[in-house]
């Protein structure tokens, strides 16, 4: 179990993560997402040990984090960009790796290794960017974490390699309840691989919720009425109203059924109710504080 | 065993209900058969094994699935509302064909013709399914 409770970090001027509070339960699927220098890499990196909180704690089952071997040993932290150590081959970091983690499986090594088709005795920083990703996945599953921590982890693999290291990290979670912690600005990717998600803006948790519930109370209506829109909508928890035409379109908050048979006793001409996507959904909420995006033909 | 649309808008743990209940009610999943494990499913759909465990869950809630510790999840024998919830579904997709078909022309006779070739054509009665 992670926990992280009222952290604060901050570089000199800028504060990076303010007062954030998260907990990710072991198993879990956590998907972090957020603007642009939100401060979701410093969470991360306060998650791994790697920075140390200002104010607050970071916490895995009940201890600290930061300079902890013992629990340091139990995590592993693939960066946006992947760390090798200088001149080295695949085997060789994975000799390195052998020494910190305990629990490395020099059979998963090889076993993995044969998956991806990789020359483990080929110096990693001649690896194109996407190869090296995928070495850097293959040291990780083989370090037998209890928690992966992924900063934009599918950046430069192909569909092909998405699939299999999104398959790989789903086996390891169904069967060792592997917890994992992932960044991605690509919505489409967490959206069916994360259960829980939280969004950051300016170094603040904004919204952090179960997704299947996120998604399931709030919809997207498009109605039209025969003669002018009455007045109906203000019962409605409305989170963003546009007209088009004569079509309404509605971002709505609420139970889908109680929703459309409210909704129905008006008589609409046509009325169509779709659940959100989660791109839809973190542009709505990022909207809803001052986050828009622009209209650029305005 | 099946695919899910990850594409849509759906949410995948509705859509695993969904298609749990559609293989259930159309019997391609039999009484006391057992369900895929969740780590199987996980596997094979390469979805979060969370959102299976949760869809499973639903329909054991629902009364479709009932589980056994150790062995896992099976079909329920009996699911008596079965039924209902399809005829609601099938009535709500109809009279949205049925108010385009008005809309676009077609009278009332034409219809009832449909309806009475199609009842000679399945060859169906009220009473056989009432009692399978």
């Amino acid at each position: 179990m992670i926990k992280i409770r009222n952290v604060r970090k901050s570089f000199e001027e800028m504060e990076a993560v303010e007062n954030v509070s998260i907990e990710v339960n072991n198993g879990s699927i956590y998907g972090l997402l957020g603007s642009n220098g939100a401060g979701k890499t410093t969470l991360l990196k306060l998650l791994a040990g790697i920075y140390v909180e200002d104010e607050g704690y970071v916490a895995i089952d009940g201890q600290p984090v930061f300079e902890n071997p013992v629990i340091k040993e139990r995590i592993f932290f693939i960066q946006d960009h992947p760390y090798f150590l200088p001149q080295y081959t695949v085997k060789q970091m994975a000799q390195f790796y052998q020494n910190i983690y305990s629990r490395w499986d020099d059979g998963r090594f090889e076993e993995l290794a044969a998956i991806f088709e990789m020359d483990i005795h080929k110096k990693i920083h001649r690896f194109s960017k996407g190869i090296q990703r995928q070495a850097a996945f293959i040291l990780a599953l083989s370090a037998r974490p209890e928690v992966l921590i992924l900063d934009e982890p599918m950046d430069g693999l192909d569909p092909v390699m998405r699939k299999k290291v999104k398959s790989l990290l789903i086996d390891e979670v169904a069967e060792r309840e592997m917890t994992i912690l992932i960044s991605s600005h690509n919505l489409r990717e967490v959206e069916d691989l994360c259960d829980f998600i939280g969004i950051m803006h300016k170094g603040r948790m904004i919204l952090e919720k179960d997704l299947d519930d996120l998604k399931t109370d709030t919809h997207k209506i498009q109605v039209a009425f025969k003669v002018s829109v009455p007045a109906i909508f203000d019962p409605l928890k409305i989170l963003h109203k546009e007209k088009r035409g004569s079509i309404m379109i509605c971002i709505v908050k609420g139970d889908a059924k109680e929703i459309s048979s409210y909704v129905e006793q008006f008589k609409p001409v046509i009325f169509d109710m779709l659940p959100l996507t989660l791109e839809e959904i973190f542009i709505y909420e990022m909207g809803d504080i001052g986050y828009a995006v622009q209209n650029i033909l305005g | 065993m099946f695919e899910l649309d990850v594409r849509s808008r759906k949410p995948i743990y509705e859509q695993l209900v969904e298609r749990l209940k559609e293989l259930i009610i159309t019997e391609v999943l039999t009484a006391d058969e057992q369900l895929p494990s969740v780590r199987t499913l996980a596997h094979q759909l390469t979805i979060n094994p969370n959102t299976i465990q949760k869809a499973y869950r639903e329909l054991e809630s629902q009364g479709y699935i009932y589980s056994i510790k150790g062995k896992g999840s099976f079909v329920s024998p009996a699911t008596p509302n079965l039924n209902r919830e399809k005829i609601e579904k099938v009535k709500s997709e109809l009279s949205k064909l049925l108010s385009e078909a008005i809309y676009l022309g077609i009278t009332k006779d034409e219809l009832f013709n449909m309806i009475q070739e199609l009842e000679a054509a399945i060859g169906g009665g009220i009473e056989d399914d009432q009692n399978p």
